[in-house]
């Protein structure tokens, strides 16, 4: 048995344990800080993914009867999340000062949390699938709610507990009828006797629903409800790795999902797939509008942004799996860029609001211009990541449309919906800069760390914006094991 | 015959029951909603044994029907749920919920009428328990050890949320 192929998630596990464990014998003052031996940790795995683990493009490593796949997108997706895990730990150790008790359960579950994702990207099984997302989701209906003394935490821990389980109940009975029809559980084994399979309105029945409770791991229209609530009410870091590693957990197996196991059925599926993302591109763009809690705003515009991503998987070429991975990694910089931000500047002023950002030009220029940068990218305007990532999902759906002009259609509401979310990106740039009365202009002093994660963030944003070149090659390598 | 005797027996039971559990015409107390539920389980326990699982069938009985429900019965009866027994039912509630179940199952008839069941080779089920633990721990080891952490999680998150003091 190669289980040397899971290291990662063996390595992580380990140093949940270890939080778990050092905070019996650590002083309570201590605490606080287990956040950065945690997120060192992490760095120290990162380290040892990129010098050790090595796999040749298009090759595909399994181990448990091919349940577990190591290949260039699960390898990926791992380095992803350890990313993205890494920086939200730095962000929980700033807001632990908001937090009464539990510290450092909240960094173990954030832990397995993000083992949950490792093995997601690697999931080549629907048993795997199953508990790897159960994993995922039963850890965050436990952050969601972390911030027990606020009844706004409690109400989000419970909304995503009610929809997860529903959701849960959709993708187990998709499953019970794939398997009923098929016996077989593998991607793999699904793939050789899916082609035949195209026709039987049993089986995509089934999918249909399997795909429904993806959809709401990543909030696409009909399944979005829950996600402006749960950002809202969540504490930051765990709204930001929701936002980043839960989302991009969903796509992964949708990728797999969709292109290793029924490609054929998802090749007829262009249709559905052009319907959702637009509807969700337009209900994420339109719904962020009226908002004026920032957390909330944020949390219409991940649904938008869910939407330009499924623009990628809609396209249904090469292409468009590797743009999705590529607007994937600009996102992450993006998103938690503004995410350390807001955790920074909502503990000062304890109010969500838009105008609590009044005069944080003056109060730390690092901090307002990584917002800046952040709103600018997440809008989709030059020169940075976000911009060539949409850039590259349309390019793969117009190079679709002459087969099927419904994608010139997609693309339209693609660019409307860019068009829209202008105006209230720059409502929140207007907020930083230009607001009238600051009611507070107290100077915010990021600890060394934190400015440390912000610089990677804007040189993120920026280098994937400049020169794509790299990461493009990377992504178009890594889609190569899907159909 | 006798099987199929009672497969329509145990399935109808199951359908009725279920049906009371959420929607009881003669009461609306909370608790007679539980045993209902526990009478579902009961009755799914023996679809299962007519599906030759019986580990399953077991589990089914002893974990949910036994432990799970009396766990559910027990804080039910102490969070008193007196305003649920008075609360009124929404008409935007019911007409959305039945569109949405009506919908859901308009679709899944129409596909079950044009399905070809039978024509594909289901699965021989073997539920002897012996069977289900080699494949367990041999084929399905992964996500068995998996979930192991998933219950160390859930573990940590009850006592989190519901420690009485915060220190």
């Amino acid at each position: 048995m190669n289980t040397l192929l899971l290291s990662h998630e063996l390595l992580v596990l380990a140093l949940g344990l270890l939080v778990l464990l050092a905070d019996l014998w650590l002083p309570r003052g201590l605490r606080r800080h287990l956040g950065y031996a945690a997120a060192a940790g992490l760095a120290g795995i990162l380290l040892f993914s990129f010098l050790a683990i090595r796999v040749a493009p298009g090759e595909v490593q399994y181990a448990f009867f091919e349940m577990y796949a190591l290949d260039g997108l699960a390898l990926f997706f791992k380095r992803f999340s350890l990313l993205a895990a890494l920086m939200v730990l730095l962000m929980s150790v700033e807001f632990a000062e908001s937090m009464p008790t539990g510290v450092s359960e909240y960094y173990a579950l954030t832990l397995f949390a993000l083992l949950g994702m490792l093995l997601a990207s690697s999931a080549n099984d629907f048993a795997l699938l199953f508990v790897s997302l159960e994993l995922i989701t039963i850890t965050f209906y436990v952050l969601a709610s972390f911030h027990r003394s606020r009844m706004t935490s409690l109400e989000a821990g419970v909304k995503y507990l009610i929809i997860g389980a529903l959701s849960t109940g959709f993708t187990v009975y998709g499953i019970a009828l794939v398997y009923g029809l098929t016996g077989k559980l593998n991607f793999n084994e699904l793939a050789a006797v899916s082609s035949s399979l195209g026709g039987n309105r049993l089986f995509l029945f089934g999918m249909v629903l399997i795909l429904a409770g993806l959809g709401f791991k990543i909030a696409a229209v009909p399944f979005q409800i829950w996600a402006p609530d749960v950002y809202q009410g969540a504490p930051v870091p765990t709204t930001a790795f929701l936002a980043v590693g839960s989302k991009a957990a969903g796509f992964v197996l949708l990728l797999r999902v969709l292109f290793v196991a029924v490609p054929e059925v998802s090749f007829q599926w262009g249709s559905l797939l052009i319907v959702l993302s637009a509807i969700t591109i337009l209900y994420g763009n339109l719904c962020a509008i009226p908002q004026r809690n920032l957390k909330r705003l944020l949390g219409y515009s991940s649904i938008a942004h869910a939407g330009y991503l499924l623009l990628g998987i809609a396209a249904l070429s090469r292409d468009g799996q590797s743009a999705v991975l590529y607007y994937l990694g600009g996102y992450l910089f993006t998103l938690l860029g503004a995410f350390t931000v807001l955790c920074l500047v909502m503990r000062q002023v304890e109010s969500e609001d838009i105008a609590s950002l009044a005069g944080l030009g003056q109060r730390s220029p690092l901090l307002a211009a990584t917002l800046t940068l952040a709103m600018v990218s997440l809008a989709g305007l030059p020169p940075l990541a976000g911009f060539v990532g949409k850039f590259l999902l349309l390019k793969s759906v117009i190079a679709q449309a002459p087969a099927q002009p419904g994608y010139y259609g997609l693309a339209f509401v693609a660019i409307a919906g860019v068009v829209i979310s202008l105006y209230y990106y720059f409502g929140v740039i207007r907020a930083i800069y230009w607001s009238r009365t600051a009611p507070d202009l107290s100077p915010i002093q990021p600890s060394a760390p934190i400015r440390a994660a912000l610089y990677a963030c804007i040189a993120g944003m920026f280098y994937l914006g400049l020169f794509p070149g790299t990461l493009v090659n990377l992504t178009e390598e890594v889609v190569k094991v899907l159909r | 015959m006798t099987a199929d005797l009672l497969f329509y027996l145990f399935a109808a039971c199951t359908l009725v029951c279920g049906f009371l559990v959420i929607a009881n015409p003669f009461s609306l107390n909370p608790v007679t909603s539980a045993m209902f539920l526990v009478l579902t389980m009961v009755f799914l326990a023996g679809l299962f044994v007519l599906l030759h699982a019986f580990f399953l069938a077991a589990i089914q009985v002893l974990v949910y029907a036994g432990a799970v429900m009396v766990l559910f019965l027990f804080v039910i009866m102490l969070l008193d749920l007196k305003a649920e027994e008075r609360r009124r039912l929404k008409v935007f509630g019911i007409t959305t919920g039945l569109i949405a179940v009506g919908a859901i199952l308009f679709i899944f008839l129409n596909t079950l009428a044009q399905a070809p069941l039978g024509a594909s080779t289901t699965p021989e089920l073997e539920g002897t328990t012996m069977a289900l633990g080699k494949l367990l721990f041999t084929r399905y080891l992964l996500p068995f050890e998996v979930v192991s952490v998933l219950l160390l999680v859930a573990m940590i998150g009850a006592i989190f949320l519901s420690k009485k003091e915060l220190k």
